[in-house]
Order: structure tokens, then sequence, then C-alpha cells
């Protein structure tokens, strides 16, 4: 069914819900690798170089969440949390070490390609682009933003995100529209997946992360790309 | 300076202002204070009853005193003064043969009025004597005083009593001095005949003010007394209240201490006594408090750990179902027709179960008291429009019109969007669900501190009865009915918990064919109270209950018979 589209790292201790994912995976052409304990699942990821994590919060050995901040501590790879708790601390919890995205359980598989499908979708703009927001260049094309020539590391969601708000900004964006432009949403869902990365995305690129100057929260309203100052 | 003088009556007036303000203001201290401390109330009363009861004492005291020093003093003045004219006389008597003239008879008085001034106890005192009026003899001597001044302190009627009696008699009187308050004094009087001259009348005046001062000594001496004693009864007062008002001060402290939440504070117990035993008491309804809060703050930790497990415990496997499901489901065309529709079932089941696991564990959440509001600054007219989208679906398909009335301005407030959205995800599907084709209109609408949604339907409705229960777990209007259209059940006690999160309320409006108005009403933002919701819950327009209904009643009622008895009769 269809050329491979990708490698997915399945990270999960119940072995019939990750088989299952498998086999959904499969048939819609990615290629899944398996690993059932926290302690070896960072060794799984350095050995099977995935372009996507799913991972359970819930695991022997370490949690979800430390593997979360030591894959992050080394890629930016996209990791989507697979997470039975909704409960607000536990995800924003593992949204803070680093996941791009969560889904609950239960879900269906057409919601599990979905936020794959999502998180994997990589712009492939034909055209060179070239954008700049505050004092930062952002080279769409080459993944890349740098202020003052020096390189800022982003993850590829926190670059989409700036780059939503860097191409209209003029446009103020709701958590639902950024949701639906960045996460692949195309119904209302958690806004607090906004709220985190916004955060994150401002500790990274923001002078001073308490007065934001680049990433403005409009009150009310949602966010919009700043004028900037320096 | 006449200028200056012209402004004082006016900076007089405002001080006087002033000062009946600071006056009140200083009595309505004086009353918290005396209405705050039992200890302040218990001294002064101890205070006003010992100088009460020190007065009546003191007075009584004086009085005796006074009374007793008086009738010494009387007694011996009487005494005195009964054998200084019993030596008068005897000289008069002794003189009668020798001396006739009247001249000499004079010289006799004066001497004798000389000797008298020094009375027997060597004191001083003032002699009259005064002759008789009336009397037959033809010769006359003058009068002999010591004192002219103090002669018109002898009044006619003492002298004309005297004269009368045979016995000396006496009167106080008030001896005038000059710029000051009269001297206590006393004036006895009698009779001596006089050789020649007849009959005189001898008076002395004694002075009592040694007495009067003796007096005013003892009493200063009283009122020192006293007063010392109510000082220390005040300070034993203070002191003992002090004793007694102290460990409940301390208790109180504690109390407040308790009640703040640091579980571990205790009174200090000192000693064997009362205070120790209130001590000892106190500290141990605090223990079995903090044991209490404690095993329930376990219990609710457990509840919560519970439902946290059971909730990953059964959602795993039901994903692996859900998703063997979805994959049967999608291939149900490579299937016989019995397993085909059997996996068509297995989906649709699935999604009731899910729906029904995720109210259930909302529920636990609520009960175990693990809710949490994730409050942000939103325009609640979007949240409205978001949750009215995802109802016009449902609404199309049962034919329900579905109009949204939403304030023209930003409707700011700090709301939990995913809570309020499903509280109004939950009253539309109610709502459409019960339209029966009608209408439904949701209205929005809010005022400085709280705002309102309305969720009105024109459908069957419900009997006031049956809408207290609408917020009951699992309870259904008509059981029979309810089961085919789904819902969990649980929708509206989770959208009343959600309200009650955000310290907001959710009521219920309905009549039997007039449909049914459920009126949510939050506080835009948090420690707001909610006292009026500036929404009406009942409709305007709610007109009296049909009639068609009461002639339905009439035709059942029993007391529709008595007719028929009539016409057969």
């Amino acid at each position: 069914m269809g050329s491979m589209k990708g490698r997915i790292l399945v990270v999960d201790d119940d072995v019939a819900l990750a088989e299952m994912i498998g086999i959904v995976l499969k048939s819609e052409g990615f290629e899944p690798l398996f690993c059932a304990h926290g302690d070896e699942a960072l060794e799984a990821f350095r050995t099977g170089q995935p372009d996507l994590v799913l991972l359970d919060l819930m695991l022997p050995g370490k949690d979800g969440n430390e593997i979360c901040r030591l894959i992050r501590a080394e890629s930016g790879v996209p990791i989507v949390m697979l997470t039975a708790k909704s409960d607000t601390v536990d995800v924003v919890l593992g949204l803070e070490s680093g996941a791009d995205d969560y889904i609950s359980k239960p879900f269906k598989p057409k919601e599990l390609i979905a936020r794959v499908r999502a998180r994997l979708r990589r712009t492939d703009e034909p055209t060179p682009e070239h954008l700049t927001i505050g004092d930062l260049e952002i080279d769409v094309t080459g993944h890349r933003v740098s202020r003052n020539g020096e390189t800022i590391p982003l993850t590829p969601l926190e670059f989409d995100l700036l780059v939503a708000l860097a191409r209209k900004p003029w446009q103020v964006f709701t958590r639902e529209v950024l949701l639906e432009r960045v996460w692949g949403y195309r119904h209302a869902a958690d806004t607090r997946l906004v709220n985190v990365h916004v955060q994150r995305l401002r500790s990274k690129i923001e002078h001073d992360p308490e007065n934001p100057e680049i990433v403005v929260t409009v009150r009310g309203v949602g966010y919009k790309a700043g004028t900037g100052s320096s | 300076m006449s200028v200056a003088a012209g402004t004082w009556p006016a900076r007089v007036r405002r001080g006087a202002g002033r000062g009946r303000a600071w006056l009140a203001l200083a009595g309505r201290g004086v009353v918290a204070r005396w209405r705050g401390s039992l200890q302040i109330r218990v001294v002064t009363s101890a205070l006003a009853f010992g100088v009460a009861a020190l007065s009546g004492l003191g007075w009584f005291l004086s009085d005796r005193i006074a009374d007793g020093l008086y009738e010494d003093r009387l007694s011996q003045i009487l005494g005195d003064s009964a054998s200084s004219t019993q030596q008068a006389q005897e000289r008069f008597t002794a003189s009668a043969g020798d001396r006739a003239s009247v001249p000499d008879v004079e010289r006799l008085l004066a001497d004798v009025v000389g000797q008298l001034r020094v009375g027997g106890s060597g004191e001083r005192r003032d002699v009259f004597l005064l002759a008789a009026p009336n009397q037959p003899s033809r010769t006359f001597a003058n009068d002999q005083v010591t004192a002219a001044d103090r002669v018109s302190l002898i009044t006619s009627e003492l002298r004309a009593q005297v004269r009368e009696s045979d016995v000396q008699l006496w009167m106080p009187v008030g001896i005038p001095v000059d710029g000051e308050p009269p001297v206590p004094g006393v004036v006895v009087g009698s009779t001596v005949t006089v050789p020649t001259v007849g009959t005189y009348e001898l008076y002395y005046l004694y002075d009592l003010s040694s007495e009067q001062q003796t007096l005013a000594f003892i009493q200063r001496v009283l009122l020192l007394g006293a007063v010392a004693l109510v000082a220390v009864l005040g300070a034993l007062t203070w002191l003992v209240t002090r004793t007694a008002v102290q460990p409940v001060r301390a208790a109180a402290r504690v109390a407040e201490r308790l009640a703040d939440g640091l579980l571990s504070e205790r009174m200090a117990v000192r000693g064997e006594d009362e205070m120790a035993t209130l001590a000892r008491s106190f500290n141990e309804m605090a223990e079995s408090l903090q044991l209490q809060i404690h095993r329930m703050e376990d219990l609710s930790r457990l509840q919560r750990r519970f439902v946290s497990d059971v909730s990953h415990e059964l959602k795993t496997p039901l994903t692996t179902i859900r998703m063997a499901a979805e994959i049967l489901h999608s291939s149900r065309d490579r299937l016989d027709p019995a397993a085909a529709r059997s996996a068509e079932l297995l989906t649709a089941q699935l999604d009731r179960f899910e729906a029904l696991l995720a109210d259930l564990l909302e529920m636990s959440r609520f009960d175990a008291g693990a809710a949490m509001l994730d409050a942000e600054r939103r325009d609640v007219r979007e949240v409205v429009v978001g949750a009215v989208d995802q109802a016009s679906a449902l609404a199309a398909s049962k034919g329900v019109w579905l109009s949204a009335d939403l304030p023209a301005e930003q409707v700011i407030a700090d709301v939990d969007p995913r809570r309020v959205e499903r509280i109004l995800r939950n009253l539309l599907v109610n709502a459409i669900e019960h339209a029966e084709g009608n209408p439904v209109e949701v209205t929005l609408a809010a005022d400085e501190n709280v705002l309102a949604i309305r969720v009105r339907d024109h459908g069957v409705g419900m009997t006031p009865e049956e809408a207290e229960h609408v917020f009951d777990r699992f309870w259904r209007a008509d059981p029979a009915r309810a089961r085919t259209t789904g819902g969990t059940g649980l929708g509206l006690a989770i959208s009343q918990e959600d309200a009650r999160l955000h310290g907001g309320r959710l009521e219920v409006w309905s009549r039997p064919g007039l449909g049914a108005s459920f009126l949510l009403t939050l506080p835009r933002r948090a420690g707001i109270t909610i006292e009026a919701s500036p929404l009406s819950l009942e409709p305007e327009e709610a007109p009296v209950p049909e009639p068609r209904v009461e002639e339905g009643a009439a035709a059942a009622d029993p007391a529709a018979v008595p007719d028929l008895d009539r016409l057969e009769a």
C-alpha cells in the first residue's frame, strides 16, 4: 500500500496495543518499530532513527516524560504522547517535557493516522522563502531561524508555529486557528497545546520571555507576531 | 489683635466639632473594647461593685464615728457646764450677805464670768450671763458676756425654755466664722440666782471644731483606705481574670491557626488544674480533627489514584478493541452479512461505551475533588459560537432551527473554555433532542461581573417535579423513550459540576408543553459571587398552563363522578 512514508517508533508496554498500532500504521504505509520498556527507549530511538515517536506515558522503567526530555535533548524529532490520563497536570507536564502533541486513549485509527501525518507533513515548499519577524531571520526552506547570523535551534513544531505567525504579521491568530494550521486539527481541541508551545518557543527566541516582543499575546483572542525591538 | 480675635469663635467651633467627633470615635472604641474583652468587662464590674460597697460602708462608718464623737463630747460638755454652773451658784450664794450694791454685784458677775471662761478640762469657752427679763427686782446689773458678737446664737426660744426649766438645756448651733463655713458648736444654758439682782441665765458656748477636725481626718483616712482597697480590688480582679482569660485566648489563637490549616498546632499544657484540662481536651480535639482530615485526605488521594488507575487500565485495552473494531468495520464489505452487521454494532456500541466511561471518569474526578479549573481569559461569544457550530449538524438532522443571540461587544471572562463548551454542548444536545422540531434559542448576556447563557427549547417540557431531577445522575424523564436517543445520563450532572467549579450555577425551568429553559450563570472573574443573573430563567412570555391540560385533568378527575349520579337520579 504505497511507498514507505516514514519510520515510527512505538514505545508502549502493552503488547496488544503496540501490535494493533503497528497493524494500523503498516496499513497506511508507515514502518513501525517497537520498544516495550522505558529504559530501552532511548537506545531504540538512537538505533532506529525514527521520523516520529509515539510514546506511552506510563511505562516500566523510565516514564514517558523522562524519555521525552532525553530524546528532546538530542533531537527535534516529532513526539506524540499516548495518554490515558486527560487531567490537566499530566497533559501539561507531558507537553512541557517536549512532546509536540498528544492523543488521549481511547483513540480511533483515523485519529492516530491524522495526528501522525500532521506531524510528518514536512512543508515541501517549491520556492525558497525568507521571512523576518522582529530581529529574527527565518529561512523557511532551509528550516533555519537565526538572529544576527546565529542559528537558534527549534523543533519542527516550534518552527511551524513561528512561520505561521510570521507569514501574516498583521493577523491575530486564535488558538483554534493555530491548532488547525500547525497541529492539523480540524475540530476545536485542547488549546493548552498552543499555550505550552508558545511558552517553549518564547523561551528560545525572546530576549526576555517574561515580556515577549516577537510572539505577543492578544488578551482574550490569541497570539500575533510582534514588531520586535533592537 | 482685633482682626485675630474675629477668627477665634470659628476656630473654637471647629475645634469643638472635631472634639465631638473624636469623642464619638473614642466612645465607639471604648464600646468595642468593652464588648471585645471579657477581662475589661470583669475588671470594670468588679471596680463598680467595689466602689459602691465601699462608699456605703464608708458612709455608715463615718456616720457612726461622727455620732460617737458628738455623743462623747456632749456628755463631757454637759458635765463640765453643770459643775461650772454649780461653782458659780456657790460663789453667788457665798457672797450674798456682804455685797449688796449694784456695782459690787456687777464686779462679782464679771469676776465669775472671767473664771468660767476656762472650763474644767482647761478648754476655753464663751460664757454669757444674761439677766432674765421681767423680774420683780428693782435693782439691775448689766449682762456679762465674753463674746458680744455671738450672743445672737442664743435664741429667745432657748432662753424662754431655760427660764422654765430646772435643769440645764443644750442646743447645737453653727458658729459663724469670717469667710468660712460655720463651725459646729453647742450652747448649754441654765439659771443661777444672784443676790440683790435676782435670777440670771448662764450660757456656755462650746466650740466643736476640734471634733470636726478629728472627724474630717478620720474621713480622709477612710477615703484613702477605700481608694487603696478599690485599687487592690481592681488589680486583683485583673490578675485573676488574666489567669482565667489567658488560656482561653491561647485556645482561640490555636484554634484560628488550626482553622488556617496548621493542623499540628497544639496548646501548652501546664499543671493539673482546669486550665490544663481545657488545654488537654483542646489538644485531643485537634488531634482527632487532624486524624480525621488526614483520613479524608488519604481517602481522597486513594480515590483519585483509583480513578486514575482504572482510567489507564481500562482505556488501554479499550483502545486496542476500538482499533480492531475499526479495522473490521472498514473491511466489512468483505465479510458475510452477519459478521458485517456485528462489526457495525460493535463500533456503534464502542462509541457509547467510551462516552459512558469518559463521563463516569469525569464524575468520579468531581467526586474525588480532583477536578481543576483551567481558566483562561476568553471572549465567551467564541465559546458559544463553537458549541453552536458543533451542535448544528445534530440540529439539521432533527430539523431544528438553532439561533444564537450574542451581544455586539466582546464578553471577556476568565473561564475554562473546554468546560463551558461541554456545558453548552450538553444543553444544546439535550434541547435539540427534546425540541420536537421547534426552534432552540441560545442567548448570551453579561453585566460587569456576571455572564449568563440561556438555552431555551419549545418542546415537550417537563413538570416542575421532573425538572427538579434533571441534574440527578442517570435520571431520565421518560425511561422508555430516552434509551433510544442516546446520551449517558450523566451529561447534565457533569454540566452542573462544571458550573459549580467556575463558582457559577446552572438552573432549569420547565413546564409540560412549554419546553424548557436552562440558564448558566458564571462569574466573569474569580472571586465574584453571583447575586443576580443578567438573564431570567423563566421566559417572559410564559403563559398560564394550557386549558387543554386542565380539560384532560377534569375528565380524569374522580370529582366528575357525582355528575353522573345526578343524571341517573
